[in-house]
């Protein structure tokens, strides 16, 4: 920021205009190997199925129509799968955040006893991958009765050590006075939490919320894991099945680029709805939790 | 003090519900993932001591050296090809001079990481295909011969690579950029009166201080290697399998798939050794999980 505003001052030499032209070729070069592979898959889903199959680049839909759309929404079966990946990522968000605050609150009351136990314990889950305990796990859900249920989904990932510290991270900069004056008037702790810091940690919250969110829509291994029933199977199993099962374009299949394509849009749609008007959270998340991946 | 003791057990009813999930759903497979490595599990469910016999059959497996050569190969590709794309991209959006496009380019080449590994794996393969993508096309208007990236085994392996690397280019951007605009305006002030020039003041200063956080991406990076599943288990094929199968995909293919639970076990605890101690080198490192 602090450069580009001094650099206002000086960019009518020659050379300054030279290496700014490099700077947006460069830019822009890296955008198109992001927007172009886009752009394609935008163009075969609006494209016909006779269309798509034609040979050549299609960077405009042939022969525009939605036939794609409704054939992987209604024949195909991801009507039923887009349901239930947005039941998983919406119960499961809100359980995962709702924890994620309480155990927040409870870590930045000093003077529990047992709070440096309990910080211990869920610091060190933070180092130990989730993938590599799959297959107790999958033990685990399984003696639990869990398969083949939504709510082996909603389960799975509900509690994470990074939002529990990024929540007890936002908690600690509210005033403490605050609360000790609610507390002397004799509110709860329960109150002290609901009326005085959920409200004032919005965007914490808010930045837990959107992570989990896209962790949630696009989640895979916990569903191949404890999913067999294929009705139900969320979007990504689905989509999986249709896009990289079925390469081969044979006249007779019903599952022609167009309609993978579609199915592509699909899943990606609500993601790039939400983005633009979140991305102020997405930045400072990034920044906040560069070491949670 | 009855009041505190009060106000105490409702904080741990608060908690409560975390501990009991962390119990449940991660401290005990933990430790039932470590006995299992040390036990043989019969079809119906009986159990036996079998000592270190799944380690000893592990590292006796050329499988197993072979998809621990793949995740090195595949994990240090992405470390060392995915270390420059996004400080270059980091840099070129901090010299724009026009906002908006800042804010265009910065959206544009973050999106990517906001894709499954599913989306991304269908795109690419749409765009990668021997007929009808737009790579092949260009290549048979050139007067090539179509490639097949994704049955080739060093293509696939390449692609590998190259995926995550295009992914996640703009999510490390963002990270680099918040370290760039965090660095003290006075230091390239002081530069200019000295004359140095935009590229010496970015190699001099900026790439410099860029230093830890180039180690927060390297750690992340090294660390993520171990954790690679989703983008091989979704792109390879029976050709390509043995060449890019990594140590999570052979796991969950020994365990789930095959019902070999004990080596499925010990191969997972020794990974998880593995990380634990890259975890710790990068907690001493980056200073981070420091308790007050």
């Amino acid at each position: 920021m602090s450069q580009s505003q001094d650099t206002t001052h000086a960019h009518k030499t020659l050379s300054d205009r030279v290496y700014q032209i490099v700077v947006i070729v460069f830019l822009l070069v890296a955008m198109s190997l992001m927007i172009i592979p886009f752009w394609n898959v935008v163009s075969v889903a609006f494209s016909s199925a006779l269309g798509s199959m034609q040979s050549g680049i299609i960077l405009w839909p042939r022969e525009f129509t939605v036939d794609g759309f409704r054939i992987i929404w209604k024949n195909l079966g991801l009507e039923r799968a887009f349901m239930n990946s947005l039941i998983v990522t919406v119960f499961g968000t809100i359980a995962h955040v709702l924890l994620a605050c309480l155990a927040g609150y409870v870590l930045i009351q000093k003077d529990l006893p047992g709070r440096r136990l309990i910080v211990g314990i869920i610091l060190a889950t933070m180092a130990i991958p989730g993938e590599l305990i799959i297959i107790p796990l999958f033990v685990v859900y399984k003696n639990l009765g869990l398969l083949d249920s939504l709510f082996a989904l909603v389960l799975s990932g509900m509690v994470s050590g990074f939002s529990i510290l990024l929540m007890r991270n936002f908690f600690s900069g509210v005033p403490f006075d605050l609360a000790e004056s609610a507390r002397i008037d004799g509110a709860s702790d329960i109150r002290i939490f609901a009326s005085i810091y959920m409200p004032l940690a919005k965007a914490g919250i808010a930045t837990i919320a959107l992570f989990e969110m896209v962790g949630r829509w696009n989640m895979f291994l916990p569903v191949i894991l404890y999913i067999n029933d294929s009705r139900k199977y969320t979007l990504q199993v689905v989509l999986r099945s249709l896009v990289t099962e079925n390469q081969g374009n044979s006249g007779t299949s019903m599952i022609t680029p167009n309609v993978q394509m579609a199915g592509i849009l699909i899943a990606v749609l609500p993601l790039l709805l939400f983005y633009p008007v979140m991305q102020r959270y997405f930045v400072k998340g990034i920044s906040l939790g560069a070491v949670k991946e | 003090m009855t009041g505190n003791m009060r106000r105490y057990a409702w904080l741990y009813v608060m908690i409560l519900p975390i501990l009991i999930y962390l119990a449940l759903f991660v401290y005990y497979p933990l430790v039932q993932g470590v006995i299992s490595s040390f036990q043989e599990t019969k079809l119906l469910g009986a159990t036996h001591w079998v000592g270190t016999a799944n380690y000893e059959t592990a590292i006796n497996t050329k499988q197993f050296w072979q998809v621990v050569r793949n995740t090195l190969l595949i994990g240090g590709g992405i470390i060392v090809l995915g270390f420059f794309p996004p400080i270059l991209v980091a840099l070129a959006l901090n010299e724009l001079i026009s906002l908006v496009f800042k804010k265009i380019a910065q959206t544009t080449v973050y999106i990517p990481h906001l894709f499954s590994w599913v989306v991304i794996a269908g795109m690419w393969m749409y765009i990668l295909a021997p007929n009808g993508g737009i790579v092949n096309e260009t290549i048979k208007a050139l007067g090539g011969q179509p490639i097949s990236f994704f049955t080739s085994i060093p293509w696939s392996r390449f692609l590998m690579i190259a995926l995550p690397i295009w992914r996640d280019m703009g999510y490390y951007a963002i990270i680099y950029l918040a370290a760039i605009t965090a660095i003290n305006p006075s230091l390239y002030e002081a530069a200019r009166v000295d004359g140095a020039s935009r590229f010496q003041q970015t190699w001099q200063i900026t790439l410099p201080l860029l230093k830890p956080t180039m180690m927060v991406v390297f750690m992340l990076n090294t660390l993520g290697m171990l954790r690679i599943f989703d983008q091989i288990f979704i792109m390879r094929n029976a050709v390509t399998k043995r060449y890019v199968d990594v140590l999570m995909t052979y796991v969950y293919d020994l365990g789930i798939t095959q019902h070999k639970i004990g080596l499925a076990s010990a191969i997972s605890v020794m990974v998880l050794g593995a990380t634990l101690v890259m975890t710790a080198i990068v907690w001493t490192v980056t200073g981070f999980g420091k308790e007050e």
